[in-house]
């Protein structure tokens, strides 16, 4: 007999061959998943961030209007509303705008400013509010309206309405898309491991003569899943981030208003931001890892138990 | 004395293949522990198709197979693997996987049990000799000729030493040399109890071996 020494390889070969596994495909298609799944998220954070903002800067003012009247002054109506203010609880301060900064409202509207400032354009007073120890918006209203003819308080509660009612139907489409991204990355794992094992029939037959448990081979297959997905994920994220920033960059960076500095902010801006968005893009990962992991096992197993 | 219970025992077996005629037809059959017999018939007579429902790749369409005292009718896919590392197949066709070396696919079944490397080396090493392919171990089957991939996947059917060994056309690639010795290997591990069938049209090797024949024809089967 000859002799022979047989050395074991460092690492045994899988049991699949791995160049038969459409997992290329798979990984191209779930980075793009992910990507989707990033620039949702990050237009979700940015709308919520959007929405909560503007809704505080409005619900920190109300308004006060003054129609102008033949009999009454205006000058003696604004020192009524002043002393009403005043004695107001939960008031922090007020501003009387002029005239010009009335007229100066109006122009997108009604055009010249200098023949606004000659019609009877009502006076507004910007009142803040302390945010802690809100007024008593009706008696504050009826008290105005008693005392200055052609006087009313406009709290903005049908705009915070229309507002947040805007924002939770943008959260709804964003979560939607989410979940549509979420349905169509289950669905090409089931098609990637129906076609995984229709690739390597022969080899799975031969595994299960050989004594093979349906869970033996699906572990022999799940793990090049989950490698497909963690990458995918990360890959997916990397890039959604780069977009982010290069959002930012291209429309003037930090310094500009608007988007670019909302989009910029997501990933350098303050802490609070920051840590969200970081947070739930480091889901992204993880959840199509497990989403690949798990669907792949699954979907092996049930195409397993109609086999052999 | 008691007769030991059968390790295998098909009774009243029919199998058709859709909506054909049937290649199998009642076909009763008793495999005692530790038997030998040589399958044998015409091209077509059912030999791969009988074997198919002893490897359990395939259920008949009336009858009842019972394997190791379990009827096969109601045994539950999670206890299939048992019943199937207790036996050994050499296909017609080698079925070796192509992405493993001689060494692993000769492994395989070891592997799938979950014995560790370490553990069945030695046992690998000794049969890769025994059937001469020493040299050829970290050699990937596509590089193998007919007889090497032949004893290849004896070699795999035997590694286990299982309790059953099913054969197709175990020589048929093998030169009258090698088919003897392939031969005596059989013999020697029906020695240490593992019964087996070998379905073969080779008829100098059934007179060699002089074991009880299984004569299949027309689906029927005729003990000779």
């Amino acid at each position: 007999m000859a002799a022979f020494k047989h050395k074991e390889p460092r690492q045994a070969s899988g049991l699949m061959p791995r160049s038969q596994m459409p997992l290329r495909t798979l990984m191209i298609a779930m980075t793009v998943m992910c990507y989707l799944a990033c620039l949702a998220i990050g237009a979700l954070v940015l709308i919520t961030r959007a929405v909560n903002d503007w809704s505080s800067d409005i619900a920190g003012e109300v308004t006060v209007q003054i129609r102008p009247t033949d009999n009454i002054k205006m000058s003696d109506k604004l020192k009524i509303i002043a002393d009403i203010l005043d004695k107001t609880a939960g008031v922090s301060s007020y501003k009387i705008l002029d005239t010009k900064a009335g007229a100066k409202l109006l122009e997108p509207w009604l055009g010249n400013a200098d023949i606004l400032e000659q019609l009877p354009v009502p006076r507004l007073v910007a009142v803040s509010i302390d945010q802690k120890k809100l007024p008593d918006f009706d008696k504050l209203g009826a008290e105005l309206k008693s005392q200055v003819i052609g006087a009313s308080l406009d709290t903005h509660r049908r705009w915070q309405a229309e507002l947040t009612r805007m924002g939770t139907s943008l959260v709804r489409l964003g979560v939607g898309v989410l979940i549509l991204i979420t349905v169509s990355a289950i669905a090409l794992v089931i098609f990637a491991s129906r076609t995984a094992l229709d690739a390597n029939r022969q080899v799975v037959e031969v595994l299960h003569l050989v004594g093979a448990s349906d869970p033996f081979i699906a572990r022999q297959v799940q793990w090049q899943f989950l490698k497909a997905g963690l990458q995918s994920g990360l890959i997916g994220v990397l890039v959604g981030m780069a977009t982010f920033i290069l959002l930012g960059i291209s429309s003037g960076g930090p310094a500009s208003s608007g988007l670019a500095d909302a989009s910029y902010g997501l990933l350098i801006g303050t802490l609070e931001v920051t840590s969200v968005t970081y947070l739930l893009f480091l889901l992204v990962p993880i959840v199509a890892t497990l989403l690949c992991l798990v669907a792949a096992r699954l979907a092996i197993l049930r195409i397993l138990s109609n086999a052999i | 004395m008691n007769r030991p219970s059968p390790i295998v025992s098909l009774q009243n077996i029919g199998l058709r293949y859709g909506k054909g005629r049937e290649v199998l037809r009642d076909i009763n059959l008793d495999l005692e522990p530790g038997s030998f017999h040589f399958l044998t018939g015409p091209s077509g007579a059912g030999k791969t198709s009988l074997l198919r429902l002893l490897f359990l790749t395939k259920k008949p369409t009336r009858g009842l197979i019972s394997m190791f005292g379990k009827d096969m009718a109601t045994l539950s896919r999670r206890n299939m693997p048992k019943i199937r590392r207790r036996i050994g197949v050499v296909f017609q066709d080698f079925r070796l996987l192509d992405h493993l070396t001689t060494y692993e696919n000769i492994a395989l079944p070891l592997r799938v049990a979950g014995q560790k490397p370490k553990d069945y080396r030695d046992n690998v090493v000794e049969l890769l000799n025994w059937v001469g392919l020493a040299d050829y171990a970290d050699v990937y089957p596509p590089v193998l000729s007919g007889g090497e991939k032949q004893r290849v996947a004896i070699a795999r059917a035997v590694i286990t030493q299982p309790d059953l060994l099913l054969a197709d056309e175990p020589t048929g690639n093998v030169d009258p040399a090698m088919a003897l010795r392939l031969l005596r290997l059989f013999a020697e591990l029906n020695k240490f109890g593992t019964t087996i069938v070998i379905a073969t049209h080779d008829s100098h090797l059934i007179a060699k071996a002089n074991r009880p024949v299984l004569l299949l024809n027309d689906g029927q089967l005729d003990y000779n």
